[in-house]
């Protein structure tokens, strides 16, 4: 019913492309990150369905109704600002009714919603006051009741969580969670945090130049990146190229990788990415079993975070690589040591745009 | 350093006040002819309520001060939310066609003015003085509101369109008032610009038809008397005063957000 | 389907129905409309207007049939005493911007670095009134300070009471006095905005670098001021170069300038072609002032004014 279906969505500012057909689909009561750098067209697409821009081409659906030719007034949305755009003249109860006042609903109805409201972004009895008065936090949490109130059909929300510090930002991500949970908003969120992304969708969509180019649930799209910018985009990853031999990549040093999905034929170049964490260092250097990968590498640094470790090591086809250990035994492998890594070959991962 | 530099202020501000101080009291010294020693009196006063010329003029200064307010705050400021939140092709050039009216100086304006106005019929007199006086005023009003407008996030209509309100709705329930100190800056600016303004009127008034200003210059070519000085210390403190209340209303933040 | 934790209101904002949208340009063009039709009719049309007049041979007045002819700009040729004129004007121009100038920048810089808070604040308006206040006044109130006997006399006689006479009206200087008093402000306000910017660390990194207040004057100061120097400036040569009633009230006979000979064309000779055409030359000077000037600006700061 209030599902939104995006269909070969394309905008151009100018010579400039920043969306190129775009088609996706946002499904009912689900909570959609729309994560990539600046330019990528983020914050393009949300306005577009938001409908302060009009695509060059393309349909926008909300719930099943073509909206593409309807103004933003119209369309029955939610949004919540970067900047929460609190109106400075009014009370934050004034504030969150005004929504319902354009719908008609004033006086003790308008009254009983607003103060609902507030209860639920935990901000009950503070209505008569001016947002001037409220911290950033709470700021955000006005915003967000005054988003809500109306019962959009769809909730977008514009890096709402950006302007705040780390703590808070943590816990907004919670409660914002458990808002979108409590009344089964679709939501859409813009985010250039992937840590967020990560914590708080269902769904992820990686945006590069004005494309998707990989949508699915966080831990799909964290442990299968299909290309190499969603690989780097989302965390940290090492990149491992060489040629196909028989089904696994041999480096220039001649090691063999084994990969879960299949490589290209043989003979075709070909890079996999590798998280530093599926990493593992065998320093007894003690025979392997064969099902797993192994590449002897040289330590060049250790940074030391307390409970977590960072090695970045040299491997012997002289690839930079990056390793995060846990500090579960308080041993640290000595910076200038050589020493062999291994992982499983299902956390070594082809990568479709390799070259 | 600090002390000189007070001192140097000072100095400045007597420049500055001196001459008009000097005007000010002579409008209440007794003698005709500015003699001394100063004699207090109030007849200039008393001789100036039955100077129906010179009142007439100051009833038709504020009068066309008074529409010109209105008329250019209110076109200045439909210019300068076109300027500032519509994708207007030509921008730059419809913000450089404002500077002349300020730039180029007032006789060449003025005498342009009369040549054209007596050229199409428009003729002088107040009609004429008040499109003169508009014109000249535009400029600043659209100036001081689209200044205000930058200081209003355009991010506060969209909130409101995204809340059910058509762009006319978001405009009058968030944007206008925000934006109200800054109309009001520029309505005072608007009246002390046409308050102030001799060289255009002095161009487009008639015999029957005059401004104050344009009233004391003739006074004070055929020889003047105490009487412009009593007027012309109405007249000044009367703008001061409107633009006390100006700096009072258009400082940043207002008083409004005090509480 | 998650349990709706609010009532749900009713479904759609009332702008749904309300189908006909005008185009974007038809809303843009009507809000436009008033100011531009406005500065249209009263100022582009205008000077437009007495360009044609400027080439005509005669006010077209009566019968006498209109010819085209460039005799109006050849005036300074065939009239040479306007040549005097002319000089005249610039040079009062001149002074009067130059003694702004430097008058403007040191009240300026004293404003924001010896002052702070309220006393500031209260400063900038006293310093700002005068300027809002009717200039006719202005002008009219130094007459009483210059005169013979005015205030001038009267304070010299009160320290020494045999002394003559030092009242300067009717002079020159005393024209360039009252027009420096009407466009002080203007250079206060231009250079005090320039100046209010500066970071105290700046100075103070200039002083940790050595330098001598001499040099954070002219290297550093003065350099950043430019910008207000030159709106400042701008401000008020324009004017001063157009202005007709500060010389004939402060200079009597002494102030003919350019701004006197072309009110004359209008409301004594009645020669407005020659009106016209003094005043477009008098536009070009300006322009072709300016543009030298801020070429040679340009030159000096490396493209930064």
């Amino acid at each position: 019913m209030t599902n939104v279906d995006i269909t070969s969505v394309a905008k151009t500012y100018g010579q400039t492309p920043v969306l190129a057909d775009i088609t996706t689909h946002f499904a009912e009561g689900s909570f959609t990150s729309l994560l990539g750098p600046s330019g990528s067209g983020k914050t393009t697409l949300l306005r577009i369905v938001a409908g302060f821009i009009t695509p060059d081409s393309g349909k926008v659906a909300i719930g099943g109704a073509d909206v593409t030719d309807t103004p933003v007034y119209a369309r029955n949305i939610g949004m919540v600002f970067q900047s929460y755009a609190l109106f400075p003249h009014m009370t934050v109860a004034q504030n969150v009714a005004f929504g319902l006042a354009r719908r008609g609903i004033r006086g003790a109805e308008a009254r009983k919603l607003v103060d609902r409201a507030l209860e639920m972004v935990r901000l009950p009895g503070f209505g008569e006051r001016r947002p001037k008065q409220l911290s950033g936090g709470q700021q955000q949490r006005v915003a967000l009741a005054r988003a809500v109130v109306i019962q959009p059909s769809v909730l977008l929300l514009d890096e709402p969580l950006s302007a705040l510090d780390r703590r808070l930002r943590q816990e907004m991500q919670v409660e914002l969670k458990r808002i979108q949970r409590e009344t089964g908003l679709t939501t859409i969120f813009v985010t250039h945090d992937q840590e967020e992304a990560l914590a708080l969708s269902d769904k992820v969509a990686i945006l590069d130049r004005g494309r998707i180019v990989q949508m699915g649930p966080p831990a799909e799209v964290y442990e299968q990146p299909k290309t190499r910018f969603a690989a780097e985009f989302l965390g940290d990853t090492n990149f491992l190229k060489g040629t196909v031999v028989d089904g696994a990549l041999r480096l220039s040093d001649g090691t063999l990788i084994r990969t879960g999905a299949p490589l290209p034929a043989t003979g075709a170049a070909a890079m996999v990415a590798v998280r530093p964490e599926k990493m593992r260092i065998d320093a007894a250097g003690k025979a392997g079993d064969g099902a797993e990968n192994r590449l002897s590498a040289r330590i060049d640094h250790v940074i030391y975070a307390g409970p977590a470790l960072t090695y970045a090591l040299t491997a012997s086809d002289s690839t930079a690589l990056k390793i995060f250990a846990q500090n579960s035994t308080g041993a640290i492998h000595a910076e200038g040591s050589d020493v062999s890594l291994v992982w499983q070959p299902a956390h070594t991962i082809p990568m479709e745009d390799a070259a | 350093m600090t002390a000189l530099a007070r001192f140097y202020l000072l100095a400045i501000l007597v420049f500055l006040y001196l001459p008009i101080v000097v005007m000010m009291a002579m409008g209440f010294n007794e003698s005709a002819l500015y003699e001394l020693p100063f004699r207090f009196s109030t007849r200039w006063y008393e001789a100036l309520s039955g100077n129906g010329q010179l009142i007439s003029a100051g009833v038709n200064s504020v009068v066309i001060a008074l529409i010109t307010a209105v008329i250019a705050t209110l076109a200045g400021t439909m210019a300068a939310v076109a300027l500032d939140r519509h994708a207007v092709r030509g921008r730059t050039l419809l913000q450089l066609l404002l500077l002349p009216p300020i730039a180029i100086p007032w006789l060449i304006t003025g005498t342009a003015m009369l040549v054209f106005f007596f050229w199409t019929g428009i003729g002088r007199g107040m009609h004429a003085l008040l499109i003169g006086h508009v014109a000249l005023a535009i400029p600043y009003v659209v100036l001081v509101v689209g200044t205000g407008l930058k200081t209003i996030r355009s991010d506060l209509e969209e909130a409101a369109v995204s809340l059910g309100s058509t762009p006319l709705h978001a405009f009058f329930a968030v944007t206008l008032p925000l934006l109200a100190p800054s109309i009001l800056g520029a309505a005072l600016f608007a009246f002390a610009v046409s308050l102030d303004q001799f060289v255009i009127s002095y161009f487009l008034s008639t015999p029957g038809f005059a401004t104050l200003p344009v009233q004391i210059y003739s006074a004070i070519r055929k020889g003047f008397t105490p009487e412009i000085n009593a007027i012309s210390t109405i007249l000044l403190l009367g703008s001061m005063s409107v633009i006390v209340v100006f700096a009072i209303f258009a400082r940043p933040g207002g008083s409004r957000d005090k509480r | 389907m998650p349990a709706d934790t609010l009532a749900r209101p009713a479904a759609s904002p009332p702008g749904a129905a309300a189908g006909h949208r005008l185009p974007s340009w038809f809303s843009t063009a009507a809000l436009l409309l008033p100011t531009y039709g406005w500065l249209l009719i009263a100022i582009f049309l205008p000077l437009c207007t007495m360009l044609a007049f400027s080439f005509m041979n005669a006010t077209p007045m009566g019968r006498a049939p209109v010819v085209f002819t460039l005799k109006h700009y050849k005036a300074f040729v065939t009239q040479p005493y306007l040549v005097g004129i002319a000089w005249d004007s610039l040079v009062i121009g001149f002074w009067t911007t130059f003694l702004c100038a430097v008058l403007g920048f040191f009240a300026a810089l004293a404003l924001a670095r010896a002052t702070a808070g309220r006393a500031r604040e209260t400063l900038l308006i006293l310093i700002l009134l005068p300027f809002w206040t009717n200039g006719l006044v202005r002008v009219f109130s130094w007459t009483m300070v210059l005169r013979e006997g005015g205030f001038l006399d009267v304070l010299l006689h009160s320290v020494w009471p045999g002394a003559g006479s030092i009242g300067f009206l009717y002079t020159r200087p005393a024209i360039v006095l009252g027009l420096v008093h009407g466009y002080l402000p203007y250079m206060i306000l231009t250079c005090y905005i320039a100046l209010v910017t500066i970071d105290d660390a700046i100075i103070e990194a200039a002083q940790s670098l050595g330098a001598r207040w001499w040099t954070i004057l002219t290297r550093v100061l003065l350099p950043m001021a430019l910008p207000g120097l030159t709106t400042g400036a701008i401000l008020t040569f324009v004017p001063v170069i157009g202005s007709f009633m500060e010389p004939r009230i402060l200079g009597g006979r002494v102030g003919v300038t350019m701004g006197t000979v072309i009110e004359d064309q209008f409301t004594q000779a009645f020669n407005w072609p020659l009106g016209a055409a003094l005043s477009f030359t008098m536009l070009a000077v300006i322009l072709a002032i300016f543009a030298t000037f801020s070429g040679v600006l340009r030159r000096s700061t490396g493209g930064m004014a």
